[in-house]
């Protein structure tokens, strides 16, 4: 019956601890130690329906508590297999949030499939919900949720361009050159995702 | 503050329908001040921020508001952006977006931790009493959706004996019976504190910490705002 | 809730400023202020005074109780009571610290003021510890907050609601499985009053 000297759920929960562990934004997704779980619940799975059986016509009440056992560690399986995939859901709507609609190509690398298009979905999810809610598109500068993500404090910010970033232009249409190293005094609101991607950093 | 003789840029249109504005029963139905739709919205953000369950939403008073901003910005267009006038208001203009902004999201994220407990509870409330905006209900709705089918592509579609059950085991629900603070905002007596049914009387503007559930009624009725 | 929150929120306080320019009263949507006239003191939110000082368009009026005899006074009040005091403004640190940051040229005795304002708030910040671990000892779940301030509030929070929740959490526990011993009992782990958050982990 046992197979391997390893206990059942040591993958599934090695799976979430990897996850925890990652410093990370988000880690490569182990395709692996999925199929590796979800194996083991099917074969956990088929054991029990087989003794299940036996149990039925033979009525040995000597397998109740390793059929209970089995069923135990399915459930747990499938509990820390499921927060694992939860816990992922969770930071890649944080991408949205912090990168907008287009996801870093060397983050893209770390998800699945299944992911992107989790992440596409969500994205047009979230900017259909700010668009029929009128609340960006609305006259004036509307309300970008997305922006406006710290309480404010001054309209014009201090920020020190960290790479070549060309023109920008702003709401009043003038357009600066970001420079690297160049410094310069502008609206926060304008600027709050420049500085989240790195692109400017906020200096005193 | 009140003077509203005095304030009439800042006097709203009038509000087309008087829906979500009944409970102001010591305000002019036809007539509500910029001023008190701010109020109505800056307790609405923080009781959401504090609450365990999404509360009403306050979708009325945010589309006020939100014409309120672009009239003001408009205003503002023919000012000198270095104009100290023009900083002020826009400083102005950013606490408010700020606090719009902070509402909806402190909504979506709830939506998004509690979808499907969320989606079942509209599901049997009435129309007036639903708590979440149309948009708001597409948006929960569309994010189910999405879980679900990751979810199911990833693993759920692989394991073995998805009895109906499961699905509904995975249902996240928020802790009615959370700890919070409260302030009184009028004197509220026997109000129940505990589950042994030990009363308190409230006296206005004393302030508590006590189990969410027991005090959700005073919190939608507004005789107490979260801290 | 974020400190920066607590902050915004205490910035809507009305402070006194002199302005150095003349203005027509602006029509905020909070309300109106002014009308400005150069010399003579004007009430502005918090916020406001704080630009216009930056911009070196007004002086700053310290409120009343930002004054050394009244808060020795709070001082030893707050020593004396068993109970909290009531504070001479709801966000009086948030007040003192952004006041005294931005304009301590306008704060007569700037650095006393901020020594005894801070004791003060490490008074109270000591009372609140020990109240809160004789309340979390006795097993309570409703305490009366009288006369603490937001800020105050907020540090107790998280630790005050959680550990509550927590121990609330045991006791439905512990009730219901005196009900029925077997700790699989599905009517248990669906209860809707099992907490939560993490509903996804606690099946």
């Amino acid at each position: 019956m046992s197979r391997s000297n390893k206990l059942f759920g040591d993958k599934a929960f090695e799976l979430l601890k990897e996850l925890e562990r990652s410093s990370q934004t988000i880690p490569a997704f182990d395709d692996d130690g999925v199929r590796q779980v979800l194996e083991e619940i099917k074969a956990i799975f088929e054991e029990n329906v087989a003794q299940a059986s036996t149990y039925n016509t033979s009525g040995d009440r000597s397998l109740w508590p390793l059929l209970n056992f089995r069923h135990a560690a399915l459930q747990r399986n499938k509990r820390c297999l499921l927060a694992y995939l939860y816990e992922r859901c969770r930071r890649i709507k944080a991408l949205r949030w912090e990168f907008g609609p287009i996801i870093p190509a060397d983050i893209k690398q770390t998800l699945c499939e299944p992911e992107v298009q989790f992440f596409n979905s969500y994205s047009k999810s979230l900017a259909a919900y700010m668009c029929s809610a009128g609340y960006s598109q609305g006259a004036g500068q509307g309300l970008d949720l997305t922006n406006n993500l710290r309480p404010p404090k001054s309209l014009y910010i201090e920020v020190r361009c960290m790479e070549d970033y060309g023109k920008f232009e702003l709401d009043d249409g003038e357009v600066i050159h970001l420079k690297k190293n160049s410094q310069h005094y502008l609206p926060r609101a304008q600027v709050e995702s420049l500085v989240r991607q790195g692109i400017l950093q906020h200096i005193a | 503050m009140s003077d509203e003789e005095n304030v009439p840029e800042t006097q709203m249109e009038n509000v087309s329908d008087g829906a979500g504005l009944e409970e102001e029963d010591d305000d002019d139905m036809e007539q509500i001040t910029a001023q008190k739709v701010l109020e109505i919205l800056e307790t609405a953000w923080i009781n959401e921020m504090c609450a365990p369950e999404i509360l009403p939403s306050q979708v009325d008073m945010l589309e006020l508001m939100v014409s309120q901003v672009a009239h003001m910005e408009e205003q503002m267009r023919d000012l000198d952006k270095n104009d100290f006038r023009a900083v002020v208001h826009g400083m102005e203009l950013e606490r408010v977006r700020y606090i719009m902004a902070s509402y909806l999201r402190c909504r979506l994220q709830k939506i998004e931790t509690f979808t499907q407990h969320i989606l079942n509870q509209e599901a049997a409330r009435d129309p007036d009493e639903k708590r979440l905006s149309p948009e708001e209900t597409k948006f929960a709705q569309d994010f189910a959706g999405h879980v679900d089918e990751y979810f199911h592509k990833v693993a759920t579609q692989y394991m073995p004996n998805q009895q109906r059950g499961e699905a509904e085991l995975r249902i996240v629900t928020p802790n009615l019976m959370s700890h919070v603070f409260l302030k009184a905002n009028v004197a509220v007596p026997a109000v129940i504190v505990g589950v042994d049914d030990e009363e308190v009387d409230m006296a206005a503007g004393s302030q508590h910490i006590i189990p969410y559930q027991l005090v959700a009624d005073l919190i939608q009725n507004n005789q107490a705002q979260l801290i | 809730m974020d400190p920066a929150i607590i902050e915004f929120i205490g910035e809507k306080v009305m402070i006194s400023i002199i302005p150095n320019f003349s203005n027509e009263p602006l029509h905020m949507i909070y309300g109106s202020v002014g009308p400005f006239r150069a010399g003579f003191p004007v009430f502005v939110p918090l916020w406001m005074a704080t630009h216009l000082r930056k911009q070196q368009k007004c002086r700053i009026v310290p409120p009343e109780w930002m004054d050394m005899d009244i808060l020795e006074e709070i001082k030893e009040e707050e020593k004396r009571s068993k109970f909290f005091t009531k504070m001479p403004c709801e966000h009086y640190m948030v007040v003192a610290q952004l006041v005294m940051s931005t304009a301590p040229d306008d704060v007569p005795r700037c650095e006393e003021l901020r020594t005894v304002i801070k004791d003060i708030f490490d008074i109270r910040e000591s009372k609140l510890r020990t109240s809160i671990d004789a309340f979390i000892k006795g097993e309570g779940t409703y305490a009366k907050l009288d006369n603490l301030t937001l800020l105050e509030i907020h540090s107790v929070r998280p630790i005050l609601p959680y550990s509550l929740d927590h121990i609330a959490r045991y006791q439905r526990m512990a009730t219901a499985s005196q009900r029925d011993t077997s700790m699989l009992s599905n009517s248990m782990m669906g209860s809707s009053s099992v907490p939560n958050s993490n509903s996804l982990f606690s099946q």
